[in-house]
């Protein structure tokens, strides 16, 4: 139980933690992450690819100074690759190697299936890690219902039953975190298990800030000018808004072309190092030379 | 107040009420979330309030629906109706004025209060609920049950359902007898037999049957074909369970009860009661939308075939209709849109409306009777897939 200015101190603590291993975070969102780790709850995100929802997760673990377990979800994705498999040729090499022995079958088959021969894969390794990891399940929106099932079980009990070995009940609870783009809807049941952030694209203070602290040496004038120009084109009627790391990749093309300052002049620039702004045809067809000309000269 | 953890009874019971409030107003939350409202309070505390709300956002949206509605809905339930401007302007700032308990006290005892201290917020729209002196152009529904036609839809609708029964997915799962073999599954399977391989297990597609949500399109311009697919709704409905049907022109009527009724008096009955503005113009998109907004959480999810009858010809804006349908793409597994004078000679999708759908789905069918719904069941099946 803390008070109300115990609390907001925590909360900007927090955000000073997270600010010192280059994530920069809202107040509200430290609020929701604090939260998340004193309820041990899992935190599902969504929000437009390239808001930086990974990076969360990559920015707590290195907050807590724990590892980072990744989970990359697609489709197809069945639940022996995300929890455990049986190594099947060291299984089978060992049968053939135990017909000579003259053990019982029971002495044999409890070696078949003993923890030498099982595979972890990352869900299960973050139930077993003696430190609370960080569990990144990303895309979860990637993996189909059945997977999304087995994901339930394992987060509401962070244990898993192994029919050969018996349950597997988490030696610490890991710290959760779900990422989903949101192409596909996720069920109301994994919703209600998790806390949940809505990540949008940054505000013009905070993209700055990202720049500044991601790209040193764009510093100054230039940063104020590319956080700029990438909000007005977040403006525009695009098909893929640009993220932040599209942002970091323009800012890095420009910089490698010479330029030092957005304007009327730098147009050409700027049209040459747009691929790393810009990620389909149909957008890329709306940034004519008069066009980028106007927004530089605006910026 | 001292900000202990026994908050005091009617802080509590006010803080328990709020995720009754947020259900009302049509989030995902359940039973046991107002407890979890208690524990988060009593960890966060409640003297400054946008932590609270923060951490309560956190706790209880699941959606960014949700996510965008939260702040406007937490002012309307814990701060009096005038003090809303207040808030707007206070985000990170600490000038933010604090409700005292006494004020969250007051306002309890005020129920109708919430609603209208939402503001600005985009209301949920009122209920209309049907009543017999709305229905001033009501349908004569005892078409709904004419035998001759009603045997010949009956036989096509139960092969349709069968046939759905069958969908496969591409997706492979273990099964008895299948198409390829399956090595770790036999292995697996051999060491009940001490490693001899007796039983051999296989891998198939998996199948599914698809949950399908049929929006009708009742309005004037398809008065000669709505009583077909009314009839086409009703069979498919008594053959399959997991079917939801909806009717719009002007605005959209929930009609899956009516359809599922085993008498077929009182289906018509039913039908005539919620046949208010039958007949009238269509407003597609804002009839779409109102379907994602009232009824996509509870009746769309990733398996969900969206199967939408009508001409197209839509007098709102044909960007509603758009938007409405990229949403409902997004969560639904299929939108198969079934356009009944598409085999009229000369037809194009040249209708505002039908081209701003066109983008959007899955399948455009033509459907004008029972013929060419027959023509089409297998190109409609095989895009459930």
């Amino acid at each position: 139980m803390s008070t109300g200015a115990q609390r907001v101190a925590d909360v900007a603590a927090l955000q000073q933690q997270l600010a010192a291993v280059g994530y920069i975070a809202e107040r509200s969102f430290a609020a929701g992450l604090l939260l998340m780790t004193e309820l041990k709850r899992p935190l599902l995100l969504e929000g437009d690819a390239g808001v930086g929802k990974t990076e969360v997760a990559k920015a707590l673990a290195a907050v807590r100074g724990t590892r980072l377990i990744r989970l990359q979800c697609y489709e197809g994705l069945d639940a022996h690759s995300a929890m455990y498999e049986w190594n099947y040729q060291r299984q089978l090499l060992a049968i053939k190697l135990h017909e000579q022995d003259d053990r019982s079958v029971a002495a044999k088959e409890q070696d078949i299936f003993s923890e030498r021969y099982l595979l972890k894969r990352p869900l299960l390794e973050a139930i077993s890690c003696t430190q609370s990891p960080v569990l990144l399940i990303d895309e979860v929106d990637r993996a189909d219902e059945a997977f999304e099932a087995y994901l339930l079980e394992l987060l509401s009990d962070f244990q898993m039953s192994i029919p050969e070995l018996g349950t597997v009940t988490a030696v610490s609870v890991p710290f959760v975190v779900v990422t989903s783009n949101g192409t596909r809807e996720l069920s109301d049941a994994l919703r209600r298990r998790c806390l949940y952030q809505f990540v949008e694209y940054p505000s013009f203070e905070k993209e700055l800030a990202i720049l500044e602290i991601r790209a040193p040496e764009a510093a100054g004038e230039l940063a104020r000018q590319v956080v700029q120009f990438v909000q007005d084109t977040r403006r525009m009627d695009l098909q893929k808004r640009p993220g932040i790391a599209e942002t970091l990749d323009w800012t890095a093309a420009l910089l490698r072309l010479g330029v030092t300052a957005i304007g009327q002049d730098a147009t050409e620039a700027i049209m040459e190092s747009l691929a790393a702004l810009i990620k389909t045809r149909d957008d890329r067809t709306a940034f004519t030379p008069e066009v980028v000309g106007r927004m530089a000269a605006a910026c | 107040m001292p900000d202990t953890p026994d908050l005091s009874g009617a802080l509590r019971a006010r803080l328990a009420g709020f995720s009754g409030f947020l259900q009302a107003n049509g989030f995902g939350v359940g039973g046991g979330d107002s407890s979890r409202v208690l524990l988060v309070a009593s960890q966060v505390g409640i003297l400054h309030p946008q932590m609270l709300r923060w951490s309560l956002k956190a706790l209880l949206c699941g959606r960014p629906s949700e996510w965008h509605r939260f702040d406007a809905l937490f002012d309307a339930y814990f701060l009096p109706a005038n003090k809303k401007v207040f808030v707007e302007g206070a985000r990170d700032t600490t000038s933010y004025r604090k409700p005292s308990p006494c004020e969250s006290q007051d306002s309890a005892q005020v129920p109708g209060l919430p609603r209208r201290g939402a503001g600005n917020h985009r209301q949920p729209p009122e209920r209309y609920a049907a009543s017999r002196e709305e229905s001033l152009e009501s349908a004569d529904f005892r078409e709904l049950a004419r035998a001759e036609e009603v045997r010949d839809i009956e036989a096509l609708m139960r092969r349709l359902a069968r046939q759905m029964k069958r969908v496969r997915m591409r997706r492979e799962a273990r099964s008895l007898r299948g198409r390829r073999f399956d090595l770790p599954g036999t292995i697996r399977r051999s060491i009940e037999h001490g490693g001899v391989p007796l039983s051999v297990v296989w891998r198939d597609r998996r199948r599914i049957r698809p949950r399908i949500v049929v929006l009708l399109d009742v309005s004037r311009s398809m008065s000669q074909y709505s009583f077909f697919y009314l009839r086409l709704a009703r069979a498919l409905s008594a053959e399959l369970s997991d079917i939801y049907g909806f009717i719009f022109h002007t605005r959209l009527t929930a009609i899956s009860e009516a359809l599922r009724d085993a008498d077929p008096w009182r289906a018509q009955e039913k039908m005539h009661l919620l046949a208010a503005g039958w007949g009238g113009g269509t407003r597609i998109g804002d009839c779409l939308r109102d379907f994602n907004r009232d009824h996509m959480a509870r009746r769309v999810h990733s398996r969900t075939a969206v199967i939408i009858v009508s001409d197209g010809y839509d007098t709102g804006e044909p960007k509603t209709l758009a938007d409405a349908l990229r949403a409902l793409r997004r969560r639904a597994r299929r939108i198969i849109w079934i356009n009944p004078i598409s085999t009229q000679p000369g037809w194009s999708p040249v209708s505002a409306g039908m081209q701003a759908a066109l983008p959007h789905i899955d399948l455009l069918a033509p459907g004008a009777d029972l013929a060419t719904i027959k023509r089409v069941l297998p190109d409609i099946i095989e895009s459930l897939r």
